[in-house]
């Protein structure tokens, strides 16, 4: 027995001196709240997988701090007169194999993406990109080589638009549009492209160094052949899926990691400690939660949710304030417009296009006695006076979403008698499935910003849009659209703003969501790290100019 | 023995067959896309499912699945890390799910094993309180809670083990994981192993064993344990299987990717991943299925009385 | 199993048994110890569980809980799903939630001072959860559903489980073979997949929770008692039963089963709390109870999910969930002690 104890104690003690004597330079320890899925552009879908994907790889264009687009790969371009024809001009930058950063490379990228018809393909169709033929290419199986993209030579880079697009060089950040180097592609197996630091090159400020599809952890350390190397700051960050928020305040309290996002009650927690508090950030996330009224008839005992007061009642009675006060607690804003605030700012004025939060308070707001009037009104309207509905929401969204529901149904219950929500979780994967084949009535649901537009947002509730998930239809409101997409509107910026806004009036005024409110981000920081850039829309968190200190 | 194992085995193969067919057609059946997106149209989808040949008729679908699991190729993932092949993906997550649950269940039975003879032997005593106690916290208390009390002590307070799981460092920071694992086991052995043994030394060969005078660790151990471990290892037989496949909150938590989360992961996630669900369901199924034809087999070990096999076929 | 009889030698040649030479035996006059048998066995079983000072106190703790379920939530204002919030001067609306245990009397009491805060006048025994609602009323409406949970798991493990098990065990060869490989299929399909799919078919909700145990929760069960009938059937006194002609059901459960009770209750008592975690996974993924109801293994869970911020929080399930078990094992053993009575016990 004696023996026995010795030779563990012998053991833990080897164990520790062998895993204490690694000196290593200082990475930044960062949280990601989920599994980075894919690192391939054409696959990737998620937040953190387009984080990893921008540390590593930059586009034409990348993001600065206030979120404008500026070059990055593209040392400048050239708009023809009529908008439609962008020139990219491509500095000499390197692949991490030492291969030259190609036009080419761009075109075998976009003409990828089109061919393979993902799920961010929707970026070069006419709803938003305009790139000349992407719709009959990712929709009718065209020949992807007629895309209008061209690489004239090594150095430019030619893209043809069907129409002006305003934002279009902002899209150019976004990862879907990152270059991929052909012959290295063509290298390998067939679809082991980005799922080890073997099979992934990159041109950016990081490279990856430690990755596994799968595991928890993930590293790139600084590319010494950067074109930008001296701006990089960093010699690598080592990310680590924090799976329970309610770790990841010990975790940085530990040290075991610098960047971590912590859920509502930790924040009131943090809130406390002065040391902690300094180290607070909040930032917006970017996405808006709201509530999806479905308006058919199957649902909802018989449609009774297409009556436009009865939406009204609802979205009058719910108390946002104290939802996002009592219940998210992690600086989320109250939001009353159908395009959350913080993130489209008109590049004429510069305001942002949702300032005014109280532009449609006649419509939307806490009010339990104008939702009581509302109620009447549909009541009559329908001749029923009581109603059952069921409430979705996803039960691994976020700490927040079952509360959320449950304060919800506390508030639209108390001011609306005759009126029952019932709850019911489900996952993410069944609650869109749901959503998707209309078979629900109230959905709690999110959309994030995709690009820095209002359309990414009002594009939804066009009629046979696939996110139209209330199946509301409004020909006004098709119109309108229609014109600030391809028609009337696309050369005169202002005009299009306008027009913007009196589409979001139609669907506040028939409440056909509910915005409830646009989430944000509380980071943690550890002292001596700054510079990190954080943005509601494509990349949330970029990392080029942060140091250590 | 031969014979019958060999048996045993070619009905094993016939079972995950049937596993296998029901798995495959159960996950079709579930709420869920494969294809989970909001930015694909209908017709993109419809695409991509058919590139999958999920619109082949069942049965095609099943042969050529299983014509490409026989080659041992489980395909690739369709929301799931869908670059990577399921075979990459899959072997970290056994290889770590494997070595911190085969710690866990080797830590659970002997400490197990040892509280509960220590508890039969003071039947009525202090031990024995405290082993009753112990066993019951053991179960009531989920691992989860057991591990976030582990590396809040022994992680932040007493910053000596790493606060998440490195695989650069896999023995040293999977101590505490495998330590909270362990404790359900721990206890339900030392529960089964105190009551059994309590039963035993009634018995009349026992008093007829110390009334020839022998005593102490030889007669626990030759006749007394032995004659106590058939329900044991039956009781353990599904907790290593459970254990062996990972446990979600656990692996989460301290960021191990294995097995329990993978498996949520694939039929909670973001959607329904078909090639996961079924890779993961195969594995669960070869090892429960193998776990307990050895403790069949174990069983005539334990007491050469029980045979199994039926007439004719001697185990 | 019949065996032919073989005619002692020595009856008379020309004897031809008639019917009145046989007899029942269960209609035979046994002749039984008066003094041992003076009183029923069940009687027995009775008069010893009570003697079991353990054995009461068991029982005791679990009728505290029923009671403490049945009457707990009615004993102070607060209703299960209640929010405990008013609005204040500026009309902003302050919630009670994340308050830590507090008894305002008690405080005045010991420290000498009015307890501070916005919900000073009220009494949380065990606090308020971070929604607002106090977790006493809570705890003992979630015990209601974890009680029923249990109460159908012993259920389920005692009848399917038990049957299955010593009746696998019992026949063996064929019979066994394809038992077990209908476990191992039973066994072998998530739980979540099967739920998922059964959850298409009926109603979410308690129905639910009990079907899905149903499927599988008896299975442990019934490879405990397998194994016990695989050990005991090879023992003398079931072969001598056999011989004497005694009939298969009367070989399992009457000579059989009471040999094997005490593994059995040891496993039914562990598959408890087993099957209220199950539970409460299965109202996360919403096939269970919705919120705002909850049970033992939610509130655990909603414990656990604030457990460095809001620690308070998951003691009160926890300990209500260990007396539960701590009663129902006391029981279990006295149970035990009493159904197999030994000698020196006596």
């Amino acid at each position: 027995m004696k023996k026995l104890v010795s030779v563990i104690l012998a053991a833990m003690l080897l164990l520790t001196c062998a895993f204490s004597a690694v000196a290593e330079e200082k990475y930044l320890g960062v949280m990601l709240s989920t599994n980075v899925m894919s690192l391939d552009t054409n696959l990737a879908t998620d937040g953190e997988s387009f984080e990893v994907i921008a540390d590593c790889i930059d586009g034409l264009m990348q993001m600065n701090a206030d979120g404008s687009a500026v070059p990055a790969i593209a040392e400048s371009y050239d708009v023809s007169e009529d908008g439609t024809v962008y020139t990219f001009h491509l500095r000499d930058a390197k692949w991490s194999n030492g291969a030259d950063v190609t036009a080419y490379d761009f075109a075998f990228a976009w003409k990828r993406i089109a061919k393979e018809a993902g799920e961010y393909a929707y970026l070069l169709d006419t709803s938003v990109g305009c790139i000349k033929n992407a719709d009959s290419i990712i929709y009718e199986g065209a020949d992807p080589e007629t895309l209008g993209v061209e690489a004239v030579d090594a150095k430019t880079f030619v893209v043809t638009l069907e129409v002006p697009v305003s934002f279009f060089p902002s899209l150019m950040y976004f990862p879907t549009f990152y270059p991929i180097n052909e012959a290295f592609y063509n290298s390998l197996e067939e679809g082991t492209y980005g799922t080890s630091p073997e099979t992934f090159l990159s041109n950016g400020a990081f490279v990856l160094e430690d990755y596994t599809p799968g595991t928890a952890t993930l590293s790139v350390k600084k590319n010494e052949s950067y074109w930008d190397a001296d701006r990089v700051q960093l010699a690598g960050i080592k990310y680590q899926v924090v799976g329970s928020s309610d770790n990841a305040l010990t975790a940085f309290r530990t040290n075991a990691l610098d960047v971590v996002t912590i859920s509502g009650n930790q924040v009131a927690a943090a809130k406390k400690d002065a040391a902690l508090s300094q180290n607070m950030k909040v930032t917006g996330a970017g996405y808006m939660w709201y509530l999806s009224f479905s308006q058919t008839e199957k649902n909802a005992q018989n449609g009774k949710l297409a009556n436009a007061n009865l939406r009204l009642a609802i979205t009058n009675a719910i108390d946002r304030d104290n939802l996002v006060e009592n219940y998210v607690m992690d600086g989320s804003l109250a939001t009353y417009t159908a395009v959350p605030p913080q993130f489209a700012a008109s590049s004429t004025t510069g305001e942002d296009f949702s300032a005014d939060q109280d532009a449609f308070l006649d419509y939307v707001g806490y009010d339990p006695e104008k939702a009581a009037e509302y109620f009447e009104k549909a009541k009559a309207e329908l001749g029923v006076d009581s109603f059952e509905f069921t409430m979705i929401y996803g039960n691994n969204e976020g700490d927040e979403v079952a509360k959320v529901a449950q304060a919800i149904k506390e508030d639209v219950e108390d001011a609306l008698p005759g009126l029952i929500i019932n709850l019911q979780p489900m996952t993410k994967a069944e609650r869109l499935d749901k959503m998707q084949n209309d078979n629900y009535d109230v959905a709690l649901t999110r959309w994030g910003p995709d690009y820095a537009d209002p359309m990414t947002y009002l594009g939804m509730w066009i009629t046979d849009n696939s996110n139209n998930y209330g199946f509301w239809s409004n020909a006004e409101y098709d119109q309108l659209i229609k014109d600030c997409t391809t028609g009337a509107y696309i050369a005169d910026y202002d005009a299009r703003w306008a027009a913007l806004f009196q589409a979001e009036t139609l669907v506040m005024q028939e409440a056909v969501i509910a915005p409830l409110y646009t989430k944000a981000n509380a980071n943690l920081i550890v002292s001596g790290v700054e510079g990190i850039e954080f943005h509601p829309v494509a990349l949330n968190r970029v990392y080029k100019n942060a140091t250590i200190k | 023995m031969v014979k019958y194992t060999l048996k045993r085995l070619g009905m094993a193969a016939l079972t995950l067959l049937i596993i296998t067919f029901l798995l495959f057609l159960l996950v079709r059946i579930m709420p869920g896309n494969p294809f989970p997106s909001e930015r694909m149209n209908a017709a993109q989808i419809a695409n991509k499912r058919a590139e999958m040949g999920l619109d082949d008729p069942i049965l095609v679908q099943f042969i050529r699945y299983m014509g490409n699991v026989l080659q041992g190729d489980f395909g690739k993932g369709t929301s799931l890390y869908n670059g990577a092949p399921i075979k990459t993906v899959l072997s970290t997550a056994i290889s770590n799910s494997f070595r911190i649950g085969g710690t866990a269940i080797l830590l659970g039975s002997l400490v197990g094993l040892l509280l509960g003879i220590t508890a039969a032997l003071n039947k009525g005593k202090f031990l024995d309180a405290f082993c009753t106690v112990f066993s019951i916290l053991g179960v009531c208390v989920p691992s989860y809670v057991f591990l976030i009390f582990l590396q809040y002590t022994f992680a932040f307070r007493i910053p000596f083990f790493p606060y998440f799981f490195d695989p650069g460092r896999f023995e040293f920071s999977s101590v505490i994981p495998a330590i909270s694992l362990s404790l359900f086991t721990m206890s339900t052995i030392a529960r089964f192993t105190r009551n059994e043994m309590v039963e035993v030394f009634d018995s009349d060969y026992v008093h007829l064993a110390e009334s020839k005078g022998m005593y102490g660790r030889k007669l626990v151990m030759t006749h007394v344990l032995r004659n106590a471990l058939i329900p044991i290892v039956t009781v353990m037989a599904p907790l290593v299987v459970d254990l062996l496949t990972g446990a979600l909150v656990v692996e989460k938590i301290y960021g191990i990717n294995g097995i329990g989360k993978l498996m949520v992961d694939a039929i909670a996630g973001e959607g329904i991943d078909y090639n996961y669900v079924l890779a993961l369901g195969i594995l669960y199924s070869a090892l429960y299925i193998g776990i307990m034809l050895i403790v069949d087999l174990l069983y005539g070990v334990l007491d050469p009385r029980i045979r199994v096999s039926a007439k004719g076929e001697e185990a | 199993m019949a065996k032919k009889m073989i005619q002692p030698a020595a009856a008379a040649e020309n004897y031809v048994p008639t019917k009145e030479d046989f007899v029942f035996l269960s209609q035979r006059d046994i002749r039984t110890d008066a003094n041992f048998a003076s009183q029923s066995y069940w009687r027995g079983v009775f008069t010893h569980f009570f003697k079991n000072r353990r054995a009461v106190v068991g029982l005791v703790i679990i009728l505290l809980i029923v009671i403490f379920a049945i009457f707990g939530p009615v004993m102070n204002s607060f209703g299960y799903r209640d929010i405990v919030q008013y609005r204040n001067e500026k009309n902003k609306r302050v919630v009670a939630k994340g308050i830590s245990p507090q008894i305002p009397a008690l405080h005045q009491l010991l420290t000498g001072e009015a307890l501070e805060g916005n919900f000073a006048e009220y009494t949380f025994l065990f606090g308020t959860d971070d929604l607002g609602r106090d977790l006493w009323t809570r705890t003992w409406y979630g015990a209601r559903v974890s009680l029923l949970i249990a109460f159908v798991t012993i259920i389920i493990d005692m009848i399917i489980g038990m049957s299955y098990g010593l009746i696998s065990g019992y026949f063996g060869g064929m019979v066994d073979n394809v038992m077990q490989r209908f476990v191992e299929i039973a066994n072998s399909v998530p739980r979540l997949v099967i739920v998922s799919v059964l959850a298409i078919f009926m109603p979410k909700g308690m129905g639910l929770v009990i079907v899905a145990l149903l499927l599988t929760e008896w299975i442990g069960m019934s490879k405990i008692a397998r194994a016990e009938m695989l050990k005991i059937k090879e023992q003398e006194y079931v072969l001598a039963s056999r011989t004497l002609g005694a009939r298969n059901k009367h070989i399992i459960f009457k000579e059989i089963l009471p040999n094997t009770i005490g593994p059995i209750i040891t496993q039914v008592m562990f598959s408890i709390p087993t099957a209220i975690f199950t539970e409460a996974f299965l109202s996360f993924v919403g096939v269970g109870i919705v919120l705002p109801q909850c049970s033992v293994g939610t509130l655990i869970e909603d414990g656990f999910n604030n457990i460095t911020t809001l620690p308070y929080q998951i003691l009160p399930p926890i300990i209500v969930l260990a007396l539960l078990m701590l009663g129902f094992n006391f029981i279990g053993d006295g149970l035990r002690e009493a159904l197999a009575p030994k000698l020196e016990d006596m």
